[in-house]
């Protein structure tokens, strides 16, 4: 399921993945069953019940399960930044 | 004013937003020939509330972003006219929201404002596009999967970015909207928030959403540069993005400022029927 590159950069160079806060979230786990690249894993016999195990499959730039979050516990990087780094590792490769 | 609306609040007691949105419904209703559909009653009432949801507008409050006011009109196939979610407004408002159920100062202070804003939304509605014909004559290559047929424009003026969206340059603007891999991903579309005029846009930055009983999707913009136009007709016809995601169902307008630089990051029709292809075949087999 995991993308191996976007725009041409390995997928494993991009920052790109949901950061969960655990004051805020609830555990409804809305963002596991929305979610279908399997970024989430539930660990139902541990404190912290929701992880974000699959941090590459996360689309990059896809902020989709933060809009579904009733509690507002998901955020992600900044776009900009993260796009100006793709563009910076896509002129690194290309040079070298 | 916000007149002859039927309003469906979110009515979540147990959360402060969910008692901002009942408050709200009910202020609407003082006022104004509004009426209120109770989210609770209309589980075992169901041809009152019709008969109120068929003879008005409809109005929906989302307490927060579970939408379950927004999924319980989805589900009573409901056509909802305008939609806000108080967690939202209170986040664009700079108001923090706690967990009282009381109404406080700040929540009453959101209130008031939220109330004036629909009122003065009404009152001067919203600059559409002036021209709502292509930009260009369309031609698509299609990829057929099980019963889902995917078509993907293969003119050079469409550009498109990994996200599933696309923008068609022509000289110095862009129209822009989702693919049909999007639209079908969705399903039914039943309703579109739609960028703010003279709003700057961040190339991969939101610039409107799309709703569904399904889910909610963000366009992410192809381009960079100013919102110039919206397209009015999908505020009250969403479902024409699922008829023709390119033609009909465009999003809005935007006046480039920086397409050399957007270009860098964005794929021509070949690679993304490529990638396109690819995921259906992941999600269908």
């Amino acid at each position: 399921m995991s993308e191996t590159t976007f725009m041409g950069v390995e997928r494993d160079k991009i920052d790109w993945k949901p950061a969960i806060d655990y004051t805020k979230c609830d555990y409804c786990m809305e963002c596991v069953k929305f979610c279908s690249h399997k970024v989430f894993e539930v660990r139902e016999t541990e404190d912290i019940k929701l992880i974000v195990r699959n941090p590459n499959n996360c689309v990059v730039f896809c902020r989709a399960c933060s809009k579904i979050c009733g509690p507002d516990a998901l955020s992600f990087p900044d776009k900009n930044a993260t796009s100006q780094r793709i563009r910076e590792i896509r002129k690194e490769e290309s040079n070298g | 004013m916000v007149e002859n609306y039927a309003i469906l609040p979110c009515n979540g007691l147990d959360k402060c937003a969910g008692v901002i949105s009942r408050e709200l419904a009910i202020r609407l209703c003082e006022n104004a020939k509004n009426e209120i559909i109770c989210p609770v009653y209309y589980r075992v009432a169901e041809a009152k509330y019709n008969k109120i949801a068929g003879g008005h507008s409809l109005l929906v409050i989302d307490g927060c972003q579970t939408r379950c006011a927004s999924k319980l009109a989805a589900e009573k196939n409901l056509k909802i006219s305008q939609k806000l979610t108080i967690t939202e407004e209170a986040k664009n408002h700079n108001i923090e929201l706690k967990s009282n159920l009381r109404l406080l100062e700040n929540e009453n202070a959101l209130i008031e404002i939220i109330l004036s804003d629909l009122n003065n939304a009404q009152d001067q509605g919203r600059r559409s596009s002036v021209e709502t014909s292509s930009l260009i004559n369309f031609e698509y290559e299609t990829y057929q999967n099980s019963k889902f047929i995917f078509r993907v424009p293969k003119n050079p003026e469409v550009y498109f970015n990994e996200n599933d969206c696309w923008a068609c340059v022509v000289g110095n603007r862009a129209r822009i909207g989702v693919t049909d891999f999007v639209q079908q991903n969705l399903s039914d579309i039943l309703y579109f928030t739609p960028p703010e005029i003279d709003a700057e846009i961040d190339q991969f930055g939101e610039v409107g959403e799309i709703e569904s009983s399904k889910s909610v999707f963000e366009l992410i913009s192809p381009v960079s540069g100013k919102v110039i136009s919206i397209n009015e007709t999908l505020v009250q016809k969403p479902e024409l993005i699922n008829e023709n995601p390119y033609e009909l169902g465009w999003f809005a307008e935007i006046g480039l400022t920086d397409f050399e630089s957007d270009k860098e990051l964005l794929i021509g029709f070949d690679k993304y029927f490529e990638i396109m292809k690819t995921k259906v075949e992941e999600i269908n087999g």
